[in-house]
């Protein structure tokens, strides 16, 4: 094993400890007015940040080591909330606005029973199974299509955001059944935790950095395999992948249905720290935020991505309250910059830095070989 | 030969003739003009004698004039003022106030200021005065006359109007003037319009032949407006239900058919909306293969510009981006100068948004042409800036966008309704598609652009200046969305995010069209908006059919991954 993964580790694995245990600890334990109490606010951001993480990390595998950029990933995201959602919907019981069984904008449409397709959400462990299945049903449906007739490259891209598009068109219905332009909000209890507890958010923090841990893990093994160096053969080159006679079809459509499921998880860890889901998460443009987290943070990295959404996401927290107007200008040129001039994201920064010291520290020899080969990032 | 002296005084005799009847053609209107206001002052002064009022403006030749006056009585304009020894004389109020909200008075009669003793005029106020007074059968009466008079009047759309509002009534008083005008009329529509209400009319005879036989031509008449009445008809016993009932019948056939030819061309004008707006993508994502994002934005550019260009025609427009503050200056132009806002438009906003695209070009994607994923990237990011922009200058809101009189009627063909406007959208794409066609094919610049596009290397190895052919299509590119902007501005909203919502459907259109082929993008367009028409119609729900055609150009690209038309190359990848 060559230094910089092992780095990685080093550095991954602290991260966790801080985020994972001492934040956590700190929130419960520490008094409230010491210097290094960490509010519930602080919690809840930071769940938020870290379910983006997750979805981060979907996108990259598709597009860091796959080679496909896929717009669809917020679709998954927030379907994944949404399963979730429908379960919280029907734990809110009868402490919702109009006292009814039923969640309030049914009641409000004017439904005196619940639709057939809700009742296995009352099971947590169904809708649990359900949270993975129905976004990477769709993917894999989808993405049979789309690899079955060699869709590749933009115009993948372009479908996938057409796909998501007209997802988010759908779930503006109300007569979809699945709360309309409003979504879902107002969630009181998840597996008898009351929702606006610390306690409950706490765990739930805790939770998402477990699966942020176990996605960043598994992810890590994956592209280390065999497996993962065929995604890599993909990206820099499908038709020599073609030629050698594999199926590139097959290992994209594992790929996307896997980046899929990865996002759902994502999807349903943000739901209940924010308490809120509807369709305008499931735009083509919050796709393409999560595209922005991986290029600022680092594509082909897996470490590159949590850092691009959670920097990014901090930023925008900061911003739209500091700046607001300038906020997107802040972004689209920041996105702009990183594409022309970091092509490896922000992960790179202390690479070149070293490389750029290096350089002038000895001019005689210009060809000292740089310390470790980057992963190679290759327009597709 | 002599020359006889006599044709001389003949001649001047004749000339002298012809003077006098000149003069007194030029004396006769005004020597009438007063006879109208004569009669309406006596009416108004035959204080509750209706009967009598009735006769006296039924009397009077229905002259623009009388009917003007009996609209303005009709409506409470004419007033009585106390003269001298009790006399009531009638009035007329000017339109300015003054501060008082006093009012200058004119003589009905003379049209003279109404002055005072002293000679001075006397301003009086509007809630003061008694207004003409006039019954239920004194305004029925004027009603009719004015109908009636409506039926002649040289205006072919207050004809029209006459007509139909006529026929609605279906007052059997009103046959002999309906008839009688339907051998005078020689406008198709306003003669098909006459049967119609005559035909209406008769539904009310006593006779039932009379009857079946009204409901027998309105059903040939294919009459969407007497739905209602025939229906009444069919429903009870009448001996004429059965009539009725095919009448029914037909008009509901004749409706399908209209519906039909309304959606055909409600298709055939979002076909040419999406086919300008797609045909700058065309060039840019089809041509050169750069994905660029903003091409959106570009539309908006366009749009935009528009808007500044009509605010300079128009009330001026201030602008305050960053706490800079603009006044652009404003031409005041009313009427038709207003209204050629528009001719200026077109070309201006092409050139700003090319310009645009120019500056993107060179800043942004000159770097990114072989790497297309991460063009679509930067371009989004350029999106998201010039959003932004567009909402600091022009502010988060819709801005108005007036259309020129001479887009905003329509034609009614067979009850199809064609909107001018959509009229011009369709002329307008196919102006502009021929255009590009011969920029394309028959130009040395074409000709260098398609050589570029096909094999960049090759052309510059050729002595292409490569660089300066991608600038001028990047700018063309952009430049047509220009256009479509100006041009999506008359026919839908122009905000800050006005670019997004044809995104989508632009990048769907050039991909089923097949990229690199401008008649796949022909053909896409109006196939992608002849379904989302028909679908919408069907379904009746303009959502769900967008979300089947999307479903549906998914499944298209199945059985065509390259589009329609697809773009044979040798080499491996793309």
């Amino acid at each position: 094993m060559n230094p910089q993964p092992r780095r990685e580790i080093f550095a991954a694995g602290a991260l966790a400890l801080l985020l994972l245990v001492l934040m956590p600890a700190l929130n419960a334990w520490a008094p409230e007015d010491s210097f290094f109490y960490v509010s519930n606010f602080t919690i809840n951001v930071w769940g938020k940040y870290l379910a983006y993480g997750i979805l981060a990390i979907s996108v990259d595998l598709l597009w860091g080591f796959t080679g496909l950029l896929s717009l669809g990933q917020a679709l998954f995201f927030s379907l994944g909330g949404y399963m979730l959602g429908m379960h919280l919907m029907l734990m809110i019981g009868k402490l919702g606005q109009y006292k009814s069984d039923l969640p309030d904008f049914m009641v409000f449409l004017g439904h005196t029973f619940l639709p057939t397709f809700w009742r296995p959400f009352y099971s947590f462990g169904v809708t649990a199974l359900l949270v993975f299945l129905v976004p990477m049903l769709l993917a894999k449906g989808f993405g049979y299509l789309a690899f079955r007739s060699r869709i590749k490259g933009v115009y993948f891209s372009i479908l996938t955001q057409a796909l998501t598009y007209g997802a988010s068109l759908m779930f503006f219905r109300n007569d979809m059944l699945m709360g309309g332009n409003n979504g879902f909000t107002d969630f009181k209890f998840l597996l008898g935790g009351d929702m606006r507890s610390a306690a409950t958010q706490r765990t739930l923090y805790i939770c998402t950095g477990i699966a942020l841990l176990a996605v960043y893990f598994g992810c890590r093994w994956l592209t280390r395999t065999k497996f993962g160096l065929i995604q890599r053969a993909i990206r820099d080159s499908e038709t020599r992948v073609l030629f050698s006679g594999y199926s590139a079809a097959n290992y994209k459509l594992f790929v996307f249905v896997v980046a899929a499921g990865i996002a759902a998880l994502g999807g349903a860890l943000y739901v209940p720290q924010v308490g809120i889901i509807n369709p305008s998460e499931m735009t083509p443009d919050k796709s393409l935020e999560a595209v922005v987290w991986v290029a600022v943070g680092g594509r082909g990295t897996l470490v590159g991505p949590v850092l691009g959404a959670v920097v990014i996401n901090a930023l925008k927290s900061w911003a739209t309250r500091a700046i607001p107007d300038m906020w997107l200008i802040l972004l689209g040129s920041m996105f702009l910059l990183v594409v022309l001039f970091l092509p490896k994201g922000l992960i790179s920064v202390p690479g070149l830095i070293r490389d750029f010291l290096q350089r002038h520290r000895k001019p005689a020899s210009p060809e000292t070989p740089a310390p470790t080969p980057a992963p190679k990032v290759s327009a597709s | 030969m002599p020359l006889s002296p006599a044709p001389i005084p003949l001649l001047l005799m004749r000339l002298l003739f012809a003077a006098i009847a000149f003069l007194l053609a030029c004396c006769a209107p005004l020597a009438q003009a007063d006879a109208p206001a004569e009669i309406i002052a006596k009416a108004v002064l035959l204080d509750d004698k209706s009967e009598e009022q009735i006769a006296l403006i039924r009397s009077g030749e229905p002259s623009p004039e009388l009917l003007a006056l009996l609209t303005l009585w009709k409506e409470g304009g004419i007033f009585l003022v106390e003269g001298p020894e009790g006399t009531k004389i009638p009035v007329t109020l000017e339109d300015a106030k003054d501060a008082d909200d006093k009012q200058a008075a004119r003589l009905l009669l003379t049209r003279q200021p109404y002055l005072g003793p002293d000679g001075k005029p006397i301003r009086l106020l509007a809630s003061d005065l008694n207004a003409a007074e006039t019954d239920s059968d004194l305004r029925s009466a004027m009603k009719s006359i004015l109908d009636l008079a409506g039926l002649a009047s040289p205006d072919r759309s207050a004809r029209l109007q006459a007509v139909e509002t006529l026929g609605m009534e279906q007052d059997p008083l009103r046959l002999p003037a309906l008839r009688a005008r339907i051998s005078k009329e020689t406008d198709s529509e306003i003669q098909h319009a006459l049967k119609e209400a005559v035909a209406l009319t008769e539904l009310k005879d006593a006779d039932p032949a009379t009857v079946t036989l009204a409901c027998r031509a309105l059903g040939e008449l294919g009459s969407i407006r007497s739905q209602d009445a025939l229906r009444l008809l069919a429903k009870d016993g009448h001996p004429a239900a059965r009539t009725a009932q095919d009448a029914l019948r037909k008009i509901e056939q004749h409706l399908q058919t209209v519906n039909i030819w309304g959606t055909l061309f409600r298709g055939l004008s979002l076909g040419s909306v999406l086919l300008v707006a797609a045909l700058g993508l065309a060039v840019t994502f089809g041509l050169m293969g750069v994905i660029n994002m903003a091409h959106g934005e570009m539309i908006a550019v366009g749009a935009y510009t528009t808007y500044v260009v009509q605010c300079i025609f128009g009330p001026g427009l201030e602008l305050s981006p960053f706490g800079i503050h603009i006044v652009l200056p404003s031409m005041k132009a009313t009427g038709w100068l207003y209204d050629s806002y528009f001719l200026f438009a077109i070309p201006l906003s092409f050139l700003t948004a090319a310009r645009a695209g120019v500056v993107l070009e060179r800043c942004v994607i000159r770097f990114l042409y072989r790497r297309p994923l991460e063009s679509l990237l930067a371009t989004w990011g350029v999106s998201l800036v010039l959003q932004q922009l567009f909402r600091l200058t022009f502010g988060a809101n819709n801005v108005q966008v007036a259309s020129p009189n001479w887009l905003s009627g329509h034609w009614l063909i067979n009850d199809v309704s064609l909107g001018w406007n959509r009229v011009f959208v369709i002329g307008f794409a196919a102006a502009i598609v021929l255009g590009v066609f011969l920029l394309l094919a028959r130009t040395p610049l074409g000709l260098l652009m398609r050589a570029v596009m096909q094999n960049r290397t090759m052309a510059a190895c050729m002595g292409v200046r490569t660089e300066r052919v991608n600038l001028l299509t990047f700018g063309l590119g952009s430049g047509l969305a220009g256009l479509a902007g100006a041009f999506l501005s008359q026919i839908g909203n122009v905000g800050p995010s006005l670019g997004q919502s044809y995104i989508v459907d632009a990048f769907m259109t050039v991909v089923v069209g097949g990229v690199g082929s401008l008649f796949g993008t022909i053909f896409s367009a109006l196939g992608i908006g002849m379904a989302d028409q028909a679908l919408q119609q069907i379904l009746g729900n303009p959502v769900l059919g967008k979300i089947l055609v999307l479903v549906g150009i998914i499944l298209f690209l199945q059985w065509r991954p390259a589009g329609l038309f697809v773009t044979r190359s040798r080499s491996l990848d793309n």
